[in-house]
């Protein structure tokens, strides 16, 4: 059996996904989430069910990505049953893309989800008349606490009816979906995509166009306005049955502070910053506790074992990876995805996208890109996975060039745990100023010269709830795992790699190789070229290759201050990460990403020569 | 710009030929404007000479896609000239008829238009009430509205490009509010108890009117 789970953005799908199927899929609060589809199996009464997560949409004729991949999905017929998960909260507008479901004719169960939101705005669910009109069972439950989730697998084993309801269409639209089915045979739902232009018989599309122009002139709305009108006046009508208002209980409105120039964007700013401060003073209290910790009780019991030389080295790089990848990687990654995570469930993000929809005019896309660009403080990768938000192909490339300049959790690592600790903190936020002036400066220029056209937004402001304090740690502590399980690996083979290397003594040739040139360039010694490389493994990595190849972590006694701020410069400007690269393949295709490669590189040597050589 | 007689006749050749699908005899025309088929033929060479009537096999003339759309404007004006005069004046059908007959030759397009587009709202008053408002490129839109108003749509321009409007419920006829709106004119706009945050450029092609 195949069930799969169909709704809004934003009402509950995947946190009900991960509850059915006890898999670990992101639940965020804001539209855009899942953008593949997610299968997950689970067990009822011995027999293997398997789940499908499709990505929250608001149509089903609509032309983005996830629209038409629901879409292609349904006409497949490959699933069983279909669950649809309503928010009761918004309840008509979820029953439009739910009568649109309906009409494919597949065996349905209906889930309003985020029934104690409901009660708690005095709205009162009465599931009976929807059941009569649709014909299909309607399961009331609330996912955030974990109510009646378990009677959805139940009922939809026994879901064989598709949903009887038919829903009322303006008569010219009525006539030509007879017109169209004696002349094509094409069913209701065949005949309805056609008139709005969805569909794969040319024959089929031209009759329909012809007939939707006619209705067009006529009504002086497009056939798809008016079948959307009357799928709404239906859901309205649906809604009317199943809600009752109660007067709601006075509620504080937090969107008359947020939306607001005064105060919401200073208090956008003060996330902002607030954020890297936060990052910064805890994360540096952590690194250093766990750092002398690694001292005190690894470091310098193992060197007191006097081994040999071939041992000592090898143990020494393995210890030094620990050190640097527990100590001091993993603070700032952890902090960054618990602030991010919080950020996400609590809705905010949309309010950020709202008030900052003009100032992102002005770089060539929409406020929906404040989410890629704040997604990218964590990491690059989910955040170029997440551009897909943005409609046309040029906001594509701009967002994809300016997430890949944002400076990363990883990146951040390089910034508090170099320039912050051994220039200072100011030097540390300058670094953050360089890189968002550049950050603006390449939207100005990429918004005049990319080709294309440029949507607009119309984004739903999700409602603001309190972030679930379990979700946050569980989506903080996923997204670390990934660090820790697939970079830590890497950083110690990496580590163990460079200490053989450095043993055998080929980095002293490389070295002498290349050191001409980093010094006349950026002032920097031979090894710090080996360091910028690893970092394109991992963006940490150079820190730690830095440390390694100094052979101490106390770099201000080996170089100096001018030195390590323009390492940390370049480093962060330099190449995105081979994640990142991979991703920006996947998303933006081979051309885009040599090019942000080239970009980004030359951007890195270029300015790190500009400080070297005015300040030096 | 065609004289009123011109027009007559060419709205007549189009009733009479139900659209211009079919064709009409000098006869004809000339019963339906009450005149002489001598009088006729004299209008119609003219007509012919100038491209918006032609002639079809068997002694019948038929409208040219020039002469199609101004008769098809003529009639349009007719129809909502008539039915305000019927419907809103309470005017008789006959001497509505034949008033409309003679307005239609003069309103402007800007005055049909508008009188249109009343007579759709049900009767709202028009978007009249703010300075700076006129129908065509520069009607009422979203952006021209104040935070707190509650409007209702008209017309969404450029439809298939804003389709994510119409899936979010904002369709003509579909009454939304402006909840806050940005000195930069980016709006949010709450429909069916849902926020909806509109760019700037997005809210100027949702064409409004107040509502009661």
């Amino acid at each position: 059996m195949r069930f799969a789970l169909v709704g809004n953005p934003t009402v509950g799908k995947s946190l009900i996904f991960n509850q059915l199927t006890g898999l670990g899929v992101e639940v965020s609060n804001y539209p855009g989430t899942t953008v593949e589809l997610q299968r997950g199996n689970t067990c009822f009464e011995r027999e293997i069910v398997e789940i499908v997560d499709l990505p929250g949409i608001y149509s089903l004729e609509g032309e983005s990505d996830e629209e038409t991949l629901v879409r292609q999905y349904l006409d497949r017929q490959e699933t069983d049953v279909v669950i649809v998960v309503a928010n009761a909260t918004r309840l008509e507008r979820n029953l439009y893309l739910l009568l649109q479901v309906a009409e494919y004719g597949l065996p349905m169960v209906v889930v309003l989800n985020m029934v104690d939101d409901a009660a708690k705005q005095g709205l009162e669910i009465d599931p009976a008349p929807l059941r009569d009109l649709l014909g299909v069972d309607v399961i009331l439950t609330a996912a955030s606490l974990g109510k009646n989730i378990d009677q959805i697998i139940p009922a939809a084993l026994i879901a064989t009816r598709p949903s009887e309801v038919e829903i009322p269409y303006d008569h010219h639209i009525e006539a030509a979906i007879r017109s169209l089915g004696k002349m094509f045979g094409v069913g209701r739902r065949g005949s309805l995509q056609a008139l709005q232009g969805f569909g794969d018989d040319p024959d089929l599309l031209e009759a329909a166009q012809t007939i939707a122009d006619e209705i067009e002139s006529r009504h002086r709305m497009t056939a798809a306005q008016i079948i959307a009108a009357n799928r709404h006046n239906f859901a309205r009508e649906l809604a009317d049955l199943t809600v009752r208002k109660e007067t709601p209980p006075p509620r504080t409105d937090l969107d008359s502070i947020l939306t607001r120039p005064i105060p919401g964007i200073p208090i956008l700013f003060g996330i902002l910053v607030g954020m890297l401060l936060f990052v910064f003073v805890v994360g540096s209290y952590l690194e250093e506790l766990i750092v002398e910790a690694f001292d005190i009780f690894m470091l310098q019991p193992f060197i007191a074992l006097g081994l040999p030389p071939l041992v000592e080295a090898l143990g020494t790089a393995i210890i030094l990876a620990l050190q640097a990848g527990l100590g001091i990687a993993f603070p700032f990654v952890f902090l960054f995805y618990v602030i991010i995570s919080i950020l996400e469930d609590s809705g905010y993000m949309t309010r950020a996208a709202f008030l900052a929809d003009n100032a992102m005019h002005q770089i060539g896309m929409h406020g929906g890109a404040v989410i890629p660009l704040t997604l990218a403080f964590g990491c690059n990768v989910p955040a170029i996975m997440s551009v897909r938000l943005l409609r046309s192909r040029r906001e594509r490339i701009i967002a994809s060039f300016l997430v890949t300049m944002v400076p990363c959790s990883a990146r951040t690592v390089i910034i508090a745990g170099i320039v912050a600790t051994f220039v200072g903190i100011g030097a540390a936020f300058s670094v953050y100023g360089i890189v968002f002036a550049l950050i603006i400066i390449t939207g100005l220029f990429l918004s005049r010269v990319t080709p294309g056209e440029q949507f607009g937004m119309i984004m739903e402001m999700v409602a603001l709830r309190r972030p679930d304090p379990k979700l946050v740690a569980r989506k903080a502590w996923a997204r670390l795992s990934e660090f820790l399980f697939i970079a830590m690996p890497l950083l110690l083979v990496g580590s163990v790699f460079l200490g053989l290397l450095e043993f055998f003594g080929v980095m002293a040739i490389f070295e002498q190789i290349v050191e001409p040139y980093t010094m006349g360039l950026l002032g920097l010694p031979g090894y710090s070229a080996t360091a910028l490389i690893f970092g394109i493994l991992r963006k940490e990595m150079a820190f730690e290759t830095l440390a390694i190849l100094a052979g101490t972590a106390d770099l201000g006694a080996v170089l100096t201050s001018l030195q390590l701020y323009v390492f940390s410069v370049v480093t962060v400007l330099f190449i995105p990460c081979l994640a990142t690269i991979t991703v920006l393949l996947r998303e933006v295709g081979s051309r885009i990403t040599l090019a942000i490669t080239i970009y980004t590189i030359s951007l890195g040597l270029l300015i790190g020569g500009l400080i070297y050589h005015i300040l030096a | 710009m065609l004289s009123s007689t011109f027009e007559d006749y060419l709205e007549a050749v189009l009733m009479i030929t139900e659209n211009g699908e079919k064709s009409a005899t000098l006869q004809e025309v000339a019963d339906a404007l009450d005149s002489e088929v001598a009088d006729v033929e004299v209008t119609t060479s003219f007509l012919i000479g100038e491209g918006y009537l032609e002639w079809v096999p068997g002694d019948a003339l038929r409208l040219t896609k020039k002469g199609k759309e101004i008769a098809s404007e003529v009639a349009r004006k007719h129809r909502i000239l008539q039915s305000f005069l019927t419907e809103v004046l309470g005017i008789e059908e006959e001497a509505a008829n034949r008033e409309a007959c003679t307005l239609e030759h003069d309103i402007s397009d800007e005055t049909i238009d508008r009188l249109s587009s009343y007579l759709d709202s049900g009767g709202c008053p028009p978007p009249g009430r703010r300075a700076g408002c006129r129908w065509g490129q520069d009607a009422c839109t979203l952006l021209d509205c104040e935070e707190g108003d509650t409007v209702r749509v008209a017309a969404i321009r450029r439809p298939r490009r804003n389709r994510r409007l119409l899936d979010l419920g904002i369709f003509p006829g579909e009454v939304v509010e402006i909840r806050r709106k940005l000195p930069n004119h980016s709006v949010v706009v709450r429909v069916k108890g849902c926020d909806i945050g509109i760019s700037p450029e997005i809210a100027t092609s949702i064409v409004v009117e107040s509502c009661p």
